[in-house]
Parts: structure tokens; sequence; C-alpha cells
């Protein structure tokens, strides 16, 4: 099959990419063929144990695995890091094909009942005779021996799995291949319990030599572990994939893999999660194993019982997870379905109470077939899910640690129960009902844990997902207003530039910094000021109206921490003031810029009177963009509603238009109508709509929030980005105001439709090649610009920090960080949304990226 | 005040001459010539000084607006060749820390590729 076709049909399965298509298809056949001979194996073994094993003993096969596992890890641990990988897992599957044939003869000795005297000869015969002597006499030992051997098969096997998809993906192409990785692995189950079942009914083989066919699936498996690691060394020799750095660097030993998870919380609770989750599985496992046993005495029918069981299980799990896994994932994030497996099993396991003794065995194949059906399905995907945000070293280690100790361990600590139940109460004396209920105040004791202890993971979920994201930049405005007094700032240019222009407007701007206690011995020296000449000059120059200086004797009476207070008195004097305007008329008239300045500084330091806002009128009409500039600072101490038309006139010239917003934002919120009703009529300049957001979003408060989304939703393009900057500057610094969600989403989803237009027609220029590429790099541009609008408006919906941060890994993140940031997405959006936005976000080729977009429209 | 653009090593670089005040300046100002580059997709931006004498507050006003824009975009906005004179009333108005001013034009571009 060409390599399109089949991405498309593995595509029913998971999100699986291009490149990916033969890893991905390797890997899940793998898990087919391990899943293939488990299923095999379990029933054989479910059928030994309760069939050749008194019910008292059942326990000790999971006790002895809970106790010994422990050396499996750590020998698992030693072969891991002494070999290669390819060769560790090669080596072990030829031991466990070793294994099997070992364990088909035993069961076959001791079945068939072939050595009943040793023979004893010299040629060394007498090995073929005591071994057979051996397992008759020690029996049930091979049972547990067989018990605690497919344990460590099915849970090194798994982990193996797990190890090879880590060395070939990474955690974020995990998330999304391990639908198909599931798939792979139910089709395996059905495979192989449909084998065992229908040659166990067609009488065609015994349930020990259903052992036999196992090799031969391992063998298939051994062949597809080396195709996987063949190819990816290719890729490597050919430099398309990168060396992972967890797979090169990696030593696990048991005690790190230990350590890993106890330095954790997040780990502590995941593993405590699954510990109750297996015990509780156990525990519900003995009770179908009393349900099954009443039923079928009869080993033979035991056993085809138990492969139609798990085969239906497998089935239904198949159809589930294909048709349920992943909307339940969808459509209740992880959140709650994480609570689904417990929430169900609990409900189950209550009305053990109410079932009769006829209707056991139904209600305990479907307890049981629950627990397997979830763990097949849909807690498989969670668990993975739930991995994401460990660093990939950590996982590997934990993982390991996890799903071979703390999973055999709890169901160790499962049968551990039912021990301690069979031994204290009296237990083999009851009825079979008796017994069942009894398992199952266990069992309900550990959903209830398993409910707490999974609402505890999903609290940690969020916070262990942020850790590894940061924030990749700061905005500029704060790292602004946090270093740098913007006021200051200005006045000390304004007197660099007035100094050589003009000795009244340089001493004004000089009382600017002395008003507000700036003016600091550094910048006395920069402005060329001595102490003296400060005072002295300063009042000539107050008084200096026309040509003759007065109260010469003054500037020795004043010091300067009085020197603002004593000015800001002689300009309440009637006398000054009528001077001052006598002054102010002849500079208005006047034609030099310089006076002109002069006049417009001077009005902000005068008293109002109609004369003075009269004067002021005119200055901010002044064809001097350095005269409006300093009459905008004079309108701003008088705050006067009549200039507020010339003022928003300012926004629209370049040169005056961040002196006109600081003065509109010094007005207050009182102008927020004025503000709206030249914002939204679009006979004004355009300018100057532009430059009225942003003087809302100084405001901050809820009326300008709320003019800034009704202009908004009128999807006028020209001022969208100006609209949408303020409203992000609002969230992010005012988080008291509120943005309600039916205004902002239409808006959100709007533009996620006109990115959508852009990103489509430059699929179709990139497609043109040559000529087209000029338009299509700036038609990714638009697209870039339109994402970062998206993920603006999203802060209003959403934590405003996790949104940013998200961006800006996704932008110029790590590989790692921008999969992290995908995935607190994945936990932060509604599903429509994540939908629609993901196919803009996540790093695809054009094509795909259409063809995802063209469906998400489809879905809307 | 004269403004010439040009381009090197994915940096745009402003060579700037004359006086960067409000009575110098065009319709098209330093920030909107920035953002007009910054709308194109470019995130790494040089303002050389080396021909400037004067800044007024306007002028100011003009790089620290045209600083702002960049560093929101994730990009990053840098000066050289800055006269003794200003780069005092730059530190002492605090201004270095939120600049980066690079010697000369060379070391500014190796320092974008750096980051």
């Amino acid at each position: 099959m060409a390599n399109g076709r089949l991405e498309k049909f593995l595509n029913r399965f998971a999100d699986v990419r291009g490149h990916e298509v033969h890893a991905a298809l390797y890997l899940s056949g793998f898990l087919f063929l391990i899943t293939f001979s488990f299923s095999i194996v379990k029933p054989v073994k479910e059928s030994f144990l309760i069939g050749l094993v008194n019910p008292a003993w059942w326990p000790y096969a999971d006790l002895a695995t809970a106790l010994l596992i422990g050396f499996v890890v750590a020998l698992n641990a030693r072969l891991l890091n002494r070999l290669p990988r390819r060769t560790y897992i090669s080596v072990t599957i030829l031991i466990f094909i070793g294994c099997l044939l070992v364990f088909w003869y035993a069961f076959d000795v001791y079945l068939k009942s072939l050595v009943s005297t040793p023979v004893t000869d010299s040629s060394g015969g007498i090995f073929f005779v005591w071994i057979p002597l051996a397992i008759i006499k020690t029996w049930p030992v091979c049972v547990f021996v067989f018990c605690f051997w497919s344990d460590v098969f099915i849970a090194m096997s798994v982990t193996q799995f797990w190890i090879a998809v880590n060395d070939v993906f990474d955690p974020y192409q995990g998330k999304r291949l391990v639908g198909l990785f599931v798939t792979g692995g139910l089709f395996g189950g059905i495979a192989g319990s449909s084998l065992a079942a229908l040659m166990v009914i067609a009488r065609l083989i015994s349930a020990e030599n259903l052992l036999l066919v196992c090799p031969i699936i391992l063998l298939l498996a051994l062949i597809m572990v080396n195709l996987i690691y063949r190819e990816q060394q290719h890729l490597r020799e050919a430099g398309e994939v990168e060396v992972n750095p967890v797979q090169a660097g990696a030593r696990v030993g048991y005690w790190e893999s230990f350590l890993s998870v106890k330095r954790s919380r997040y780990l502590l609770l995941l593993a405590a999660t699954l510990a109750s989750a297996m015990v509780a599985g156990s525990l519900i496992n003995f009770q179908f194993k009393f349900a099954v046993l009443k039923i079928f005495p009869n080993a033979g029918d035991r056993t085809f019982f138990l492969a139609v069981f798990f085969l239906g299980i497998l089935v239904i799990s198949a159809v589930f997870h294909l048709a349920a896994t992943g909307r339940i994932l969808r459509s209740f994030g992880i959140r709650w379905a994480l609570l689904v497996a417990p929430v169900l099993l609990l409900a189950g396991s209550l009305s053990v109470f109410l079932v009769s003794a006829g209707a056991l065995l139904a209600w305990a194949s479907l307890i049981r077939g629950g627990d397997k059906l979830f763990d097949n399905t849909i807690s498989q995907s969670l668990r993975e899910l739930l991995y994401i945000p460990v660093p990939a070293d950590i996982k590997y280690k934990a993982k390991i640690f996890i799903d071979m100790f703390v999973n055999k361990f709890a169901t160790g600590l499962g049968a551990g129960l039912y021990w301690g139940l069979y031994r204290l109460s009296g237990f083999a004396y009851k009825d079979e009902v008796v017994k069942v209920r009894e398992i199952g105040i266990l069992v309900v004791v550990f959903l209830g844990l398993w409910i707490v202890l999974t609402r505890a993971v999903y609290a940690e979920y969020p916070a262990v997902l942020k850790k590894d994201i940061r924030r990749k930049w700061d905005e500029g405005d704060n790292i602004v207003r946090a270093n740098v007094d913007v006021d200051l700032t200005r006045d000390v240019f304004d007197a660099l530039q007035s100094r050589e222009r003009s000795t009244t407007l340089y001493l004004m701007n000089v009382f600017d910094l002395v008003r507000k206690n700036n003016l600091t011995p550094e910048l006395k020296e920069v402005l060329g000021i001595k102490q003296d000449e400060l005072r002295a000059r300063s009042m000539d120059c107050l008084f200096d109206v026309g040509g003759e200086v007065l109260f010469h004797d003054l500037d020795e009476a004043i010091a300067d921490k009085d020197l603002a207070s004593e000015i800001d008195l002689i300009f309440l004097l009637p006398s000054y003031q009528e001077i001052m305007v006598k002054r102010l008329a002849a500079d208005a008239g006047s034609a030099s810029e310089v006076d002109r300045m002069d006049a417009a500084k001077l009005i902000g330091l005068m008293v109002r009177s109609p004369e003075t806002l009269r004067f002021l009128e005119r200055f901010l009409q002044d064809p001097s963009p350095e005269v409006v500039a300093y009459a905008l600072r004079s309108a701003a101490v008088h705050r006067r509603a009549e200039h507020v038309p010339l003022i928003l006139r300012q926004l629209g010239n370049p040169l005056t238009a961040l002196e006109a917003q600081g003065t509109l934002t010094d007005y207050g919120p009182g102008v927020e109508d004025q503000l709206k009703s030249v914002l939204g009529d679009e006979s004004e300049a355009l300018e100057v709509r532009r430059a009225i957001p942003a003087v809302l979003a100084r405001f901050g408060t809820q009326r300008s929030a709320d003019i800034l989304l009704d202009e908004l939703a009128r999807r006028r393009d020209d001022v969208e980005q100006e609209l949408i900057n303020a409203l992000y500057k609002i969230r992010a610094d005012r988080p008291a105001v509120r943005f309600r969600e039916k205004q902002v989403r239409p808006e959100l989803l709007d533009m996620i439709e006109k990115s959508y237009a852009i990103c489509l027609s430059a699929s179709g220029l990139a497609a043109g090649g040559g000529e087209a590429a000029g338009p299509a790099a700036e038609a990714k541009v638009a697209l870039d610009l339109n994402v970062r609008r998206i993920f603006d408006l999203m802060t209003l919906l959403h934590p405003p920090e996790d949104i940013v941060k998200a961006y800006q890994n996704i932008l110029k993140g790590t590989r790692k960080s921008g999969d992290y940031s995908l995935s607190l997405l994945d936990d932060l959006l509604d599903r429509e949304l994540k939908a629609l936005l993901f196919p803009l976000i996540e790093n695809l080729p054009l094509e795909e990226r259409a063809l995802r977009m063209k469906k998400a429209m489809r879905l809307k | 005040m004269l403004i010439k653009t040009r381009e090197a090593n994915n940096v745009v670089i402003f060579d700037i001459e004359g006086e960067i005040r409000r009575s110098e300046s065009m319709q098209t100002t330093l920030h909107n010539q920035v953002k007009s580059h910054l709308d194109r997709g470019r995130r790494n931006v040089l303002l050389n000084l080396e021909g400037v004498e004067f800044i007024d507050s306007f002028g100011v006003g003009e790089i620290l607006a045209s600083y702002i824009s960049t560093q929101n975009l994730g990009g990053k906005l840098k000066l050289c060749r800055i006269s003794k004179k200003l780069l005092l009333i730059f530190q002492i108005t605090m201004l270095t820390k939120v600049l980066d001013i690079q010697e000369d034009c060379e070391c500014a571009l190796e320092s974008f590729e750096k980051a």
C-alpha cells in the first residue's frame, strides 16, 4: 500500500502523520503480537490456577509475584543498562520463547502422567526421569511458577513495548498515536483469544498445547522489533531523525526508578492511583474466579469459557475503543474521563449486595469484564496522557517502576487481602455468594480510594504541565513600566531640549522636575545646573514679565525644598495672573514657535480662567506639533470637556498622538462615551480611531472593556488589531474586569475562520511554487498575526498567563515545551475550540493542515 | 532626521541621521517604520544612532514605543553607536535597563545571533 493510502487508513485509528507511518505500524504490529501471545497464555494460566489448585492457594500466585517482581525489575534494569536496546528486547523475547517450551513440557508431563517409575541408566537418562518426577511431586509449584512467569512476561513485554515507543517517538507523538497502539493491542488480544477458543472448542488442541502456539507468535514479534530498530538506525544514519537523548544516555537502575517516583508528588499519586485500581481489579478477579468455579467445575469447559470470555471482552473493548474512547476523552476531557472507570465499577460493585446466586456468574462477568474493558481502552489512553507532563527521562524511569513493580505489588496486595479474609473469617465454609459479597466490601473501599486519588492526580496535573512551560518573553510595556519612570524621562529630555531654545521654557521644565522631587544631583550635573543658580534664575525667570526682574532678594530666602510650593503660591497671586494673561495674549499671536511653546507650557501652571482656557484651545490647534505637545500637557492639567474634540483630533497626527493619548488618559474614564462615539464613527480619521483603544485600555474599566468588545463585534478589520491589543491589555492588567463568553466566543470563532481562509489560500499559493512564493510568504505573516490575535482573545476567557505561555512556547519554545503547551491547551479549551484551533497551531505540513481545517470546519 | 533602512543577518537596521525630535520628524515616524517591518514578519531591529546628535522627549517616546512593539511580538530591538552624552542621559533615566545598547553594529548583529 502506498504511504499516502496507508496513512489515510491508519488515520482511522489515530492521528498519524506521513513520516510516522512505518514506525507506528511496526510498533502497533509489535503490540499486536505481544497481546496475541499473552491472550493465549492468560486463559491457560487462569484455567490451571482455578482447576488444579485449591481456592485457599489462589492468592499465593499473586503474592509470589508481588514479592518476586522486585528482583525481576532489578534484573531487567541491569539488562536494560548493559545491552543495546535492540539486543535487550530480542534476548528477552528469546528467553520467553525458551520458558514457554519448558512450561509446555511441565504441564504435558503432569497431565499425561508420562512417568510413574523412575528408570536409572548410566547414560544420563536419569535427568529425563527425575525432572518429570520432580514436577509431579512438587505440584502445584509448577502452576505458581507459571503464574509468576506469565505475570513477568506480560509486564515486561508491555514495558518493553513502551520503551520502544519512547525510543522512536516523543511524548506528544506518543499521545497522538496511543489510539493506534491500543487498537493494535486489542486486535492482538482478539486474535489470540479467538485462536485459543477455536482450537479448544474444535478439540484440535488441549489447553497446555496452546502454549506451543506462542513461540511462533513471539518469533514474529522478534522480527518486528528488529524491523523497528533497523529503520530507526537507517533514519539516524541519513540524519532524518535525532538520537533520542533519553535512549542515548539512559542508565536505569531499580533504585533510580524508585527514587524518581518518590521525589515527585505527582508520580507518587499516579502510582497510588494505579495501585488502588490494581488492588480493586485483583479482588474483582477473585470474585470472578469463585463465580466461574461454581458454574464450571470441569477444566476443559472452564478453559473454553475463559477463552471465550476474554475474547468477548477484547472484542467489546475493540468496539468500545474505536467508537467511544476518543469521544469520551474529547467530550469530557481528562478531568471527567478519569472518573468513568472507577465510578461505573463502584456502581456495579455495590450492586453485588442485590445479586442472587443464579445471577452470580453474569454479575461477576459484567464486573470483571467492565474492569478489563476500561483497563484495555480508556484507562490505557488516560495513563499515557497523564504521563505527558512528566519529563521524558523521569517518565522513562518511573514507568518501569510503576508498570512493573507497583502494578504487580498492588495485585499482590489484593491477593494478600483476599488471603487474610480467607484465613481470618472462616471464609472457606461460607456460601459462594457470601464470599463474593465479603470480597465486594474490600472492592468498594479500593474503588472509593481510586476515585479520591484520581481527583488528587488531576488537581496536580495542570501544575506539573505548567512547570516546564515558561514565558519566552515579557510584555514590553511591563518591562518599561518596571524599570523606567517614563514621565521623569520625558521631563528630562524636555528640559534638555528647551535649554537650547528658551530660558523660560527650560526653567519651567526644571520646575517640573523639582515639583516631582526628581532633580537628583546626577541630573543637575547633566542639565548643568548649580544649586544657587537654580534658585536665582528660577525667580528671575518667573518674574521676567517683559524684561523687568522683580523681587531680587527673594532667591536667597527660598530653600530648594520650598521652591515648588513658593512658586505655586506666586502663581496664585491675582496680580501675577493678570500680567501673565497679557503675556499669553502677546505670545499667542507671536510668529515665534518658541514663544508659543512658552505660553502653552505656562497655561498648565496657571489658574484656570476663561482667558487661559481660550488660549489653550488656540494652542491645541497650533500648526506647530511642538506647541501642541505642550498644550496637550496643559490640557491634561485643566481637563475641560470642551477640549476633548481638539485632543481627539491630535490622535490622528503621529507627531502628537502619544501626547494626546496621555492627555486623554489623564482625563480619566469620564470621557469614555466620547471615545466610544468617535471609535464607532467611520467618518472619523482612521488614525484617530486606531489610537482610541489604547486609551480605553489604560482606563481599564469594565465600561471600557464593554465598549471595546461592542466595537469588535462590528467586525471592522481596520481597527481590529488595536481593539484586540487593548482587550488583551485590560485582561492582563485588570483581573477584576469580566468578559462575557457569549460576546467573546463569536469573535474568536470568526478570527479562526479568517485564519483558515488565509491558511487555505497559503497552501494553494505554496502548491503553485515559483512566482507564488512572495504572496505565500505574505500569507504566512498574516496568519502569524491572526494566530496571535486568537491567543489574545483566548486570554479573555481563560487564565491569561497560561494562554500567553502556551502561545510563546508554541511559537518559540523547544519541541518539548511546545508539546507541553499543546497539552495545556488541550486541558484548558473546550472541544469545539480545540478542534478548530489545533490544525492552526500544530506543526503540520501545509497539505495536511489544509485537510484538517476542512475536516474541522465540517464538524463545526 | 533621515532614516535609511537595510537588512543584514535577518536584522532590520535603521541608520538614523540628524536629530530625533518632533520638529524634525515626518508623518511616517520611526515607530511607524519599525511597525511596518514588524507587520512584514521581521522580529529583529537595530537602531544605528551613529549620526544622531540629539533626541527629545518625542524621540525617546518613539524609541520606547518601537521597543514595546518589537518586544510584545517576541522580537528584539537594540541600539548601537550612541554618543557618550546621550548614553549618560540614558543611564540616568534608567533607559539602559530596558534598551540593549551596543558599542558598534557588528557586536549588535552578533548579539542577535547569540540570542
